[in-house]
């Protein structure tokens, strides 16, 4: 009897609309079918809409511009740029613009994000304050707002070049940008750059060789000192007996404008000193975190160790803080990569502006031009977030 | 040889560390470098707030028909507030006509009302309350704000808005007073207490009569129609991030669910949509909407341009959200799912009822953070050319009248900036310690 009942119940279930909605195993391969039958159904929808929209303004979707001369001119390039270049030169231009905007950005944001942390963590009232206000004016206020206060308020006004501000008589700053002497490398400079490379090579040996020693034999050396030492002077000494071969080319006033030296536009300092400027609020919060994360236990302890105060620093404060610092401060270098992009509402020519803007109106190709954007972005934060999961890995606590 | 004891002299008493003196000595001046310190923030401290309140207060200009006069009066060392003031309706209310701003004020106000219950004391059904926010205030404000002709659809809705916010107050004052909510309350007054069908009824016939009543309230009502084109300024930047909040939050908590589901198509979808919109900043995304969402749509469907900012902000913003959500489920422990399993709760009942509420509580500072983010990154519609409140201040320096006006207008945004998102991120704080209370004791 029991034996019959049961026998029903599984026959009752087995039939299949049942199943849909009961049985976990054949509902989650119904919904996901589902799912993606959505998915595609809309992707195709929106594709074929695309299609019958170019095929109306007779537009294309190819990459075959790519070649094809651009015909406009860019303000401030790293790699030789004319007009009359192709696209695919104007795309390459705008990449560089990106990553140099990025690169020197995150210099000068980890930097001052540094120092506006500790004095955070200051037992000094005063400066800990003055830390608080900065981190919270400048956070709780639009990034683009601030680019454009700095560009419009600050470098937009500053003097004609021939009343610029100079400072040490080599940096010269005015309303057409921001100049500096550049390097130029006479012959035999080559040797000065190798002395330069190899001493990294050996400080980086120097430093693995001592990790090694102190492992096997406990006893310490300073590496990092002597490493340093031997970045700094091993080059000078043999820049000096090659017989100085730099020369700096110094900007100096010719006409109405500095000639000679590097020189950056003004949308150029504004967008760094504003990207700069914000991010370093959200590196001084991630770096007092970092710090305040380690526990109060471990630097007693390595008190009672005896340890003295700068390996406490070394070897047991900063490992920990790195820790819990590492991953956030590599998601705001991210953040500043991708706010480097606002570079377009001062006109500054990075890749949105140049490309997504100014070569999209001009070709009209719209989806090869997004894609390739839209590629370029992926690709950095992808690669960038791929050797995070591998620090990440190597750096989590291992547990059970 | 005798041992006498001799006492050793005492030591000199520790300095004074308590008091104002010990405060002072402790914080301020404990040794050089610390004074230095102290100088050095004292002076540039004094030196910043001086220049600052020189600047916008002792030297400023107030009464001015242009620039130019204030510049005759005193240069750059002042500022030239004339401009600001007779800009200022427009910074707020945009390019909406004048006569129907009372609109913008009166929807805000709605908002305001319809959320005053939360802070009530004696309200029980706040989660509800809360949810009736996000659900039918929406229509209500968009008939406020957008006006104009409403078809049968459009008037059942936003009667649906008018209905929702009459029950908020009805239920608050009701739970007030009883201490049961208004539903409750009239079924048991009308019904039998123990004829669960009547009850049910009445509760019913009470929210249906209430919805009629509504109706015919919102169908003799008729505004004039304001087209998007003519929104802006304040108003706007409130619209778009308003939408992109109360969008982003449900939405990201799907996508996370998808993220972190055992299906694997849905899992991968989820996270495919989450990176690719993480990864490309928010900018590219508006460009996208706005060169493609024509292109994508069927040949003349005409999309508005705030439309278009709208559904890239908040795609934008699900894909955070998402990420914010992920993390806080990560932190709940294994066990809290195995426990609800051995009760036999199914997956959206432990979502809802076991996971959620203590994921979503861990998570809210980093989710205000983001509503904060979001607020800012409103300012970029400004690039695709809607006039928010950024653009609006950029716009007073290409009148005329004031031509290079910019200082001014973009210190009194920043303020509005800054007001908005610290008053957010202090209420954030709060919130997190009045909840962790049962955790950090």
């Amino acid at each position: 009897m029991a034996l019959t009942s049961q026998h029903d119940d599984t026959a009752e279930r087995s039939s299949l609309l049942r199943r849909v909605f009961f049985d976990a195993k054949i509902r989650a391969i119904f919904l996901q079918v589902l799912t993606v039958a959505g998915v595609v159904g809309f992707l195709g929808w929106l594709i074929n809409n695309t299609m019958t929209n170019m095929a109306a303004r007779s537009l294309s979707a190819g990459f075959d511009f790519l070649d094809v001369s651009a015909g406009f001119g860019i303000g401030f390039t790293l790699i030789p740029y004319q007009e009359g270049d192709t696209y695919l030169r104007v795309f390459t231009v705008g990449i560089m613009n990106t990553l140099l905007v990025a690169v020197v950005a995150i210099v000068l944001a980890t930097i001052l994000g540094l120092l506006v942390g500790l004095a955070r963590l200051s037992t000094n009232w005063i400066i800990a304050g003055v830390a608080r206000a900065y981190v919270e004016l400048l956070r709780n206020t639009p990034l683009l707002l601030q680019i454009i206060a700095w560009y419009f308020g600050v470098f937009n006004l500053l003097p004609r070049p021939r009343d610029s501000v100079v400072l040490a008589e080599v940096f010269v700053l005015n309303n057409r940008g921001f100049y500096m002497p550049s390097p130029v490398a006479e012959p035999g400079f080559g040797i000065v750059l190798t002395a330069f490379v190899l001493s990294i090579i050996g400080a980086i040996t120097l430093y693995k060789w001592e990790a090694a020693r102190r492992d096997r034999t406990g006893k310490s050396f300073p590496a990092i000192p002597a490493g340093f030492a031997m970045i700094v002077f091993l080059p000078i000494l043999v820049y000096a007996a090659a017989g100085s071969p730099l020369s700096w080319d110094v900007p100096a006033l010719q006409g109405f404008n500095f000639v000679g030296g590097v020189s950056v536009p003004p949308s150029f300092c504004a967008l760094i000193v504003a990207l700069a400027a914000y991010t370093s609020c959200f590196i001084a919060e991630i770096v007092r975190a970092g710090i305040q994360s380690v526990s109060k236990g471990q630097i007693e302890a390595a008190g009672a160790l005896n340890l003295p105060a700068n390996w406490t620093l070394r070897r047991v404060v900063l490992p920990q803080a790195l820790r819990v610092i590492i991953p956030p401060l590599i998601s705001q270098y991210l953040n500043v990569t991708k706010n480097s992009s606002l570079a377009i509402a001062i006109g500054f020519p990075d890749l949105v502006s140049v490309w997504m803007n100014t070569s999209l109106n001009q070709s009209g190709r719209a989806i090869p031009i997004v894609a390739m954007t839209m590629a370029f972005y992926c690709i950095v934060s992808l690669s960038v977030s791929l050797v995070m999961n591998r620090y990440n890995r190597r750096a989590q606590l291992k547990e059970r | 040889m005798t041992l006498v004891f001799e006492p050793k002299a005492n030591r000199p008493a520790p300095t004074n560390t308590v008091g104002f003196v010990g405060w002072l000595r402790q914080n301020l001046f404990k040794d050089i470098p610390n004074t230095l310190m102290t100088i050095l923030g004292l002076y540039l401290t004094i030196t910043v707030v001086g220049w600052v309140l020189n600047w916008a207060l002792f030297n400023a200009v107030w009464d001015a028909s242009s620039r130019r006069e204030c510049l005759d009066l005193v240069g750059r060392s002042g500022a030239c507030w004339p401009g600001v003031v007779e800009w200022l309706p427009n910074m707020i209310y945009g390019l909406y006509p004048k006569d129907q701003v009372w609109r913008i004020n009166l929807g805000f106000l709605a908002l305001i009302v319809w959320l005053v219950p939360l802070w009530m004391g004696g309200v029980k059904s706040k989660v509800a309350i809360g949810l009736s926010v996000v659900a039918f205030y929406p229509f209500l404000a968009s008939y406020f704000f957008l006006g104009g002709d409403k078809g049968p659809i459009w008037t059942a809705l936003v009667a649906l808005g008018l209905w929702g916010l009459v029950w908020v107050w009805s239920t608050a004052l009701c739970e007030r007073r009883t201490g049961l909510s208004i539903g409750t309350w009239l079924a048991q007054r009308f019904a039998d207490a123990d004829n669960d069908i009547a009850q049910k009824r009445v509760r019913q016939a009470a929210a249906l009569l209430l919805f009629v009543v509504c109706v015919g309230l919102v169908s003799q009502w008729s505004l004039s129609e304001v087209r998007t084109q003519f929104w802006g300024g304040l108003f706007l930047t409130l619209v778009i991030s308003g939408i992109g909040i109360t969008f982003s939050l449900p939405a990201g908590i799907l996508l996370a669910l998808g993220r972190r589901s055992d299906m694997p198509a849905i899992a991968m979808l989820s996270t495919l949509f989450i990176e690719l919109f993480r990864s490309v900043p928010l900018i590219t995304i508006l460009f996208m909407f706005n060169t493609m969402l024509p292109l994508f749509m069927p040949a003349g469907t005409e999309v508005n341009q705030l439309l278009r900012a709208i559904v890239a902000v908040c795609l934008f913003a699900a894909a955070y959200m998402a990420e914010i959500v992920r993390g806080g489920l990560q932190a709940i422990p294994k066990g809290q799912y195995e426990a609800a399993s051995a009760l036999g709760l199914g997956f959206w009942q432990t979502t809802t009822q076991v996971v959620m509420p203590q994921a979503l509580k861990i998570m809210i500072p980093t989710i205000v953070g983001n509503f904060i983010g979001l607020f800012k990154d409103t300012t970029l519609v400004s690039i695709i050319g809607l006039f928010d409140l950024m653009n609006m201040a950029r716009a007073v320096g290409e009148d005329s009248d004031w031509l290079g006006l910019f200082i001014e207008p973009f210190f009194v945004v920043s303020l509005i900036y800054f007001v908005f998102c610290f008053a957010m991120s202090s209420y954030s704080i709060g919130l997190e310690r009045k909840l962790s209370a049962g955790r950090d004791r």
